[in-house]
């Protein structure tokens, strides 16, 4: 039986509890390449990595000495080369002659170790990718929360400018409505005094009825405007959209503002696309195209001239219907402004108006699925173009 | 008589040297949190951090049984966590028996603990191959199913401490701490036990501790290795009854 120790197939040692190794069997010799006398004798964590040493100590010492025994303890040896070799240990602690001692069997686990430190490193590497995950998850979390915030905010906020909107809308219109009355009554009076209703009338009487009845037109128009932009912004306005041709737009509203440009000595000129036709309303597509021939004559000098284009783009089949002055122009900070309401380009005393034309006409534009821009060089002229779209 | 066990162990390990002091002493036997078994419900990462956090374990233990004159027995960690709850409240202790202290195991020339970082990292990889590894593969199992405690059992009976990423940390807290600073000054008188051939604590950590005891008594033993009331229960019995009848300055 002695000899069996020798040739079972695994390490066979035996320690006392001072740690000094009281037997070795030739095959753990012969796997750590040591001679029996070189061994035997020596204290048995001598033979073990600092690692090894330090657990040997903390854990499996005080294991085997409290319960007599100690199962599947990885620990690793050094071999007399040198080399780490990992083994399975498994002691038991028996009485011989009086003496305590620690018999260990010792198997070599090198590929399971191999497998082993895969599995760990394994374990390490998705432990610290959940984290991260968790990290990222918990991030996106609040920037979330964040957002949402932001956007309630930003609701309410506009909730808040709809209602203010939608508030004077309604105070225009109303307010609008009942300036209208009286005004219509001063011009009816005016008209019945200058008719001599009232008796015959002087020159100077004839002249300050006349002014009498101009102002009250352009207040009258004044407060029409303001009446129609609310009814816009209210969302109010009905839109009849038809197949409209428009060069019969062109044709009906360039009369209406030829006396205008003829007095002022200004050319007018027509480049047609005669084909075009576009998804409009035409009435309010013509109320567009009269406002911007007539803000044209107004801004440009004698001399001048006023062009009206009809051209398609080939690419969209988007129809541009373009009012060109040679007029004063507009600065870039003013052709932001334009068009909103109550802004002029040069609200001098000669250019009457509203400032409500653009204003409206760009809002008339928008509930047609059309839109009016700008081009201009500040002494050279401006494009006003209405883009459109095609029947 | 207070006994605290050391890294790596639990109260069995004072099972040798208890019976030769309960006739003439109160003895008080505990587990840390997460060794033995404890509570684990009661461990708290934070306090752990640290041995300040098991010093801390140690004087509620003192309140709780309205222990004085205490004597207080440490082995390897548990030496310096009795050193430290003696500098709270040095009243309550009437000696120290330290058994391997080291205040720093990693060296920090010209002081030589005995330890690069590297070898405590090789004593974490060779923890993590034996129970802190696999038992992460089961970690959830043990922590997460209170009702199979065999579980938890079978882990507690192959290395004292039942959950693997408390031993982790209490490894960290032990081995890579740095306490030197909180031997000077105290007053309570020490016995610091050496054992030969000890890899843990060497003689030269031991004569650091007690040059910096302001009241120790040094006994170099001839047990080896680092658990002597384990593998030589006589001679550290004998060391410990010497020291605790010998009168010493106060």
């Amino acid at each position: 039986m002695e000899g069996l120790i020798e040739r079972i197939p695994c390490g066979f040692l035996s320690f006392t509890d001072d740690g000094q190794i009281k037997q070795v069997n030739a095959r753990l010799l012969e796997r750590l390449g040591y001679r029996r006398e070189e061994v035997e004798g020596r204290p048995f964590e001598s033979l073990m990595n600092v690692g090894s040493r330090i657990f040997y100590q903390t854990h499996l010492f005080p294991l085997i000495a409290m319960q007599g025994r100690a199962d599947e303890i990885f620990l690793v040896l050094k071999a007399a080369n040198g080399e780490d070799v990992g083994f399975l240990l498994n002691a038991a602690r028996h009485e011989r002659d009086g003496v305590a001692i620690n018999d260990c069997a010792l198997m070599r686990v090198e590929e399971r170790r191999k497998f082993e430190d895969a599995l760990v490193r394994a374990r390490n590497t998705a432990e610290a990718a959940q984290q991260e995950l968790q990290q990222a998850n918990l991030r996106y979390e609040e920037q979330a929360v964040e957002l949402e915030l932001q956007q309630e905010e930003l609701e309410s906020q506009r909730k808040i400018a709809d209602e203010a909107n939608q508030a004077k809308s309604k105070f225009l219109a109303v307010m609008s409505h009942e300036l209208r009355t009286p005004l219509n009554a001063i011009g009816g009076y005016a008209q019945l005094i200058e008719m001599g209703v009232h008796g015959p009338l002087t020159d100077d009487q004839r002249t300050a009825l006349d002014r009498i009845s101009r102002s009250q037109k352009h207040l009258l128009r004044l407060i029409n405007d303001v009446l129609n932009l609310s009814r816009i912004e209210a969302g109010r306005l009905d839109y009849r959209i038809t197949n409209v041709p428009l060069r019969e737009v062109v044709k009906t509203v360039l009369p209406m503002v030829e006396p205008q440009l003829a007095a002022k000595g200004i050319a007018s000129r027509t480049v047609l696309d005669e084909a075009a036709v576009v998804r409009a309303d035409r009435e309010k597509l013509e109320q567009i195209t009269l406002n911007l021939l007539t803000n044209a004559a107004k801004f440009t000098p004698a001399g001048g001239s006023v062009t009206v284009r009809v051209s398609t783009n080939p690419a969209d089949r988007k129809v541009s219907l373009d009012v060109e002055d040679t007029g004063i122009g507009i600065s870039p900070e003013m052709q932001r402004d334009i068009f909103e309401p109550f802004i002029q380009v040069n609200a001098d005393s000669r250019t009457e108006g509203s400032g409500l034309g653009l204003a409206i006409s760009r809002e008339l534009a928008r509930g047609m699925d059309a839109d009016l821009t700008v081009k201009s060089v500040p002494g050279q002229g401006s494009v006003f173009t209405v883009q459109l779209q095609p029947a | 008589m207070l006994l605290a066990h050391g890294f790596g162990c639990d109260q069995n390990m004072w099972r040798f040297i208890v019976p030769a002091f309960s006739d003439d002493y109160r003895i008080v036997l505990f587990d840390y949190v997460g060794s033995g078994r404890s509570d684990l419900g009661a461990y708290d990462a934070d306090r752990y951090s640290s041995l300040q956090g098991y010093a801390d374990d140690v004087l509620d233990i003192l309140h709780a049984l309205d222990l004085r004159d205490t004597v207080f027995v440490g082995h390897s960690v548990s030496s310096m966590v009795g050193v430290m709850a003696a500098q709270r409240e040095p009243d309550r202790f009437e000696r120290l028996i330290l058994i391997g202290p080291s205040p720093r195991y990693i060296n920090d020339p010209p002081y030589v603990g005995g330890f690069e970082r590297s070898d405590i990292e090789g004593l974490l990889e060779t923890m993590e191959k034996n129970y802190i590894g696999w038992a992460n593969f089961l970690g959830p199992v043990v922590m997460q199913n209170p009702d199979r405690p065999e579980l938890t059992a079978e882990l507690t009976e192959s290395f004292c401490s039942t959950d693997p990423v408390i031993a982790r940390r209490f490894a960290e807290a032990t081995f890579l701490a740095d306490n030197r600073s909180d031997l000077a000054g105290l007053k309570v008188p020490a016995l610091v036990l050496q054992c030969s051939d000890d890899l843990i604590a060497p003689r030269s950590v031991g004569d650091f501790v007690h040059q910096s005891l302001a009241n120790s008594t040094f006994q170099q033993m001839k047990a080896t290795g680092h658990c002597p009331h384990l593998s030589h229960p006589d001679e550290t019995i004998q060391l410990m009854r010497e020291y605790l009848q010998a009168p010493v300055a106060v």
